[in-house]
């Protein structure tokens, strides 16, 4: 069997603010090309997880690996995309075109004293392709809708060419065709570009065939290899905290 | 109208106030946008405690503004982020402080007098060349670090967490953004005061705004206003004897109202 390097590796995670234990003992890897759902009641801690990954909170115990490397020593920033929860939501009034925004995704690779290389100006270009916005690039962010705000942020996202895409429940406030263009969209990009996704989200049902694994997140990680097995009432009551009860809903086709 | 020219004074006041509007429209842009607003006036006050230190010590008081004004930048993003105050609380401390330690200098070296009073409302008869010359360099190098970072800058207005996960060095540019807000702020006040510089710095980027234009047309609307603003101020300041911080305020406030009319929805 291959040996495979995990590209996030975590081990023993534990998040405590003020006495609050958000996280605790949180063991998991992620390998490459893998497909990751994160699912988890509010409040379960699935966004503090994200934000150790990204190195925007510390934890108060355990370590974070990216490629093997401590996050201290890790500068290949570009290699992750990260589209945050409120990617959606946007102040109208910020002075950006749908082509600013995606050129974010180019800042950090830029020339320290020039302008955009045309290297840069390509992948852009190619990030709005893929999100279908080309048209869009000179619309202000703060006129477009939902869904297409949340392409912008993907599309800024993929100007970087991320070996792994991380996505906070981005779909907030997206109307449903739109949502359900977005998770084509990331099926593509994980079985044709082999981007590795991790993805918090509610949908697991609309999802469930797509992803590799499911990593159910209340202050304990529970990690399920098979998706499309259904949870149980008992691992449902546990991950939520309430009573939960299945029901068998009979599907009719119109 | 081209007599005033004629003077000396009128030129060196023009070569200054030109540069102070390019500084201040270019750095207000991301001030606005990174909602610093109120941070302009508390360097501003900063600003004169080194001036009051340098009126009192007979050092130059431009050099002392822009330490001060530079320290006390630092001073407010080091609060932010290792203590995670309420940032609006920090700057109000800040500036209150500062300017009841400016006063207090001043009363105490006996220096309340008319030169401190052009360094609250801006002379543009107290502009020297040495003054010129000082706001030119310290401007230049100023104006090429904005440019230099522009892009990571505005990344970082936008969505700083996601900035931060790309790989910018956001900690370290918001400290350079606020230095070089406090040295442009520091310079600002020579002819335009220390009570009216936030007014040069922020209004100018708030009217370019209500254009709903992106970023690049932001600034050079914001650069436009604000370079009017100036060359109208002084002009009036020269014909009717008025403050010229003030008149130049008055100038862009006039600009900001046609602005907000002009692109009413």
């Amino acid at each position: 069997m291959k040996f495979r390097v995990p590209i996030f590796d975590i081990k023993n995670l534990s998040f405590v603010v003020k006495g609050q234990t958000i996280l605790s003992n949180i063991s998991l890897e992620i390998f490459r090309s893998e497909y990751i759902a994160i699912i988890g009641p509010n409040g379960g801690g699935k966004t503090t997880l994200i934000r150790m990954l990204l190195g925007l909170e510390k934890p108060t115990s355990g370590e974070v690996k990216i490629y093997g490397k401590k996050l201290s020593n890790f500068k290949e920033w570009h290699k992750i995309g990260y589209v945050p929860q409120r990617a959606s939501h946007v102040d109208a009034s910020f002075p950006a075109t749908v082509l600013d925004i995606v050129k974010m995704g180019r800042t950090s690779q830029r020339s320290m004293f020039g302008a955009f290389s045309e290297l840069d100006n390509q992948l852009v270009n190619d990030a709005m392709l893929k999100m279908d916005i080309v048209d869009l690039k000179d619309k202000m962010i703060g006129t477009l809708s939902g869904g297409q705000r949340q392409r912008a942020m993907i599309a800024r996202a993929l100007a970087s060419k991320p070996e792994i895409l991380i996505l906070d429940e981005p779909n907030t406030g997206v109307d449903a065709v739109s949502q359900k263009k977005f998770y084509a969209l990331l099926r593509e990009l994980n079985k044709k570009e082999g981007i590795t996704i991790v993805f918090i989200t509610h949908d697991i049902g609309v999802i469930a065939d797509d992803i590799a694994r499911l990593f159910t997140i209340n202050q304990k990680a529970v990690i399920c290899n098979n998706p499309k097995q259904t949870l149980s009432c008992e691992e449902m009551s546990e991950l939520y905290g309430i009573d939960a009860h299945l029901l068998h809903v009979h599907k009719h086709e119109h | 109208m081209l007599e005033m020219f004629e003077y000396d004074f009128m030129q060196r006041a023009f070569a200054a106030g030109i540069i102070i509007a390019i500084l201040a429209s270019v750095s207000g842009t991301f001030v606005v946008l990174r909602r610093y607003s109120m941070i302009s006036e508390t360097l501003a006050h900063s600003a004169l405690v080194g001036v009051a230190v340098g009126l009192v010590a007979g050092f130059n008081p431009l050099w002392m503004a822009v330490v001060f004004a530079v320290i006390s930048a630092w001073l407010i993003e080091y609060l932010r982020s290792a203590f995670t105050l309420y940032s609006d609380a920090v700057l109000a401390i800040l500036l209150s402080g500062s300017l009841a330690i400016a006063v207090i200098i001043v009363s105490l070296g006996g220096a309340f007098n008319n030169s401190l009073f052009s360094y609250l409302f801006g002379s543009i008869l107290s502009v020297s060349s040495e003054d010129v010359v000082t706001i030119a360099i310290f401007g230049s190098i100023s104006l090429g670090a904005l440019l230099l970072f522009s892009k990571e800058f505005y990344f970082i207005a936008y969505d700083e967490e996601v900035a931060k996960t790309s790989g910018i060095k956001v900690n370290l540019l918001n400290f350079l953004l606020v230095s070089v807000v406090a040295v442009i702020i520091a310079l600002s006040i020579r002819v335009v005061g220390s009570l009216l510089i936030g007014a040069l710095m922020i209004i100018p980027t708030i009217a370019a705004l209500q254009f709903r234009v992106g970023f690049l047309k932001t600034v050079i609307i914001s650069l436009v206003f604000a370079l009017l603003s100036v060359a109208a101020g002084m002009t009036l300041s020269f014909y009717f004897s008025l403050p010229s911080g003030a008149t130049i305020v008055l100038c862009v406030l006039f600009i900001f109202i046609l602005s907000l009319i002009s692109n009413r929805r």
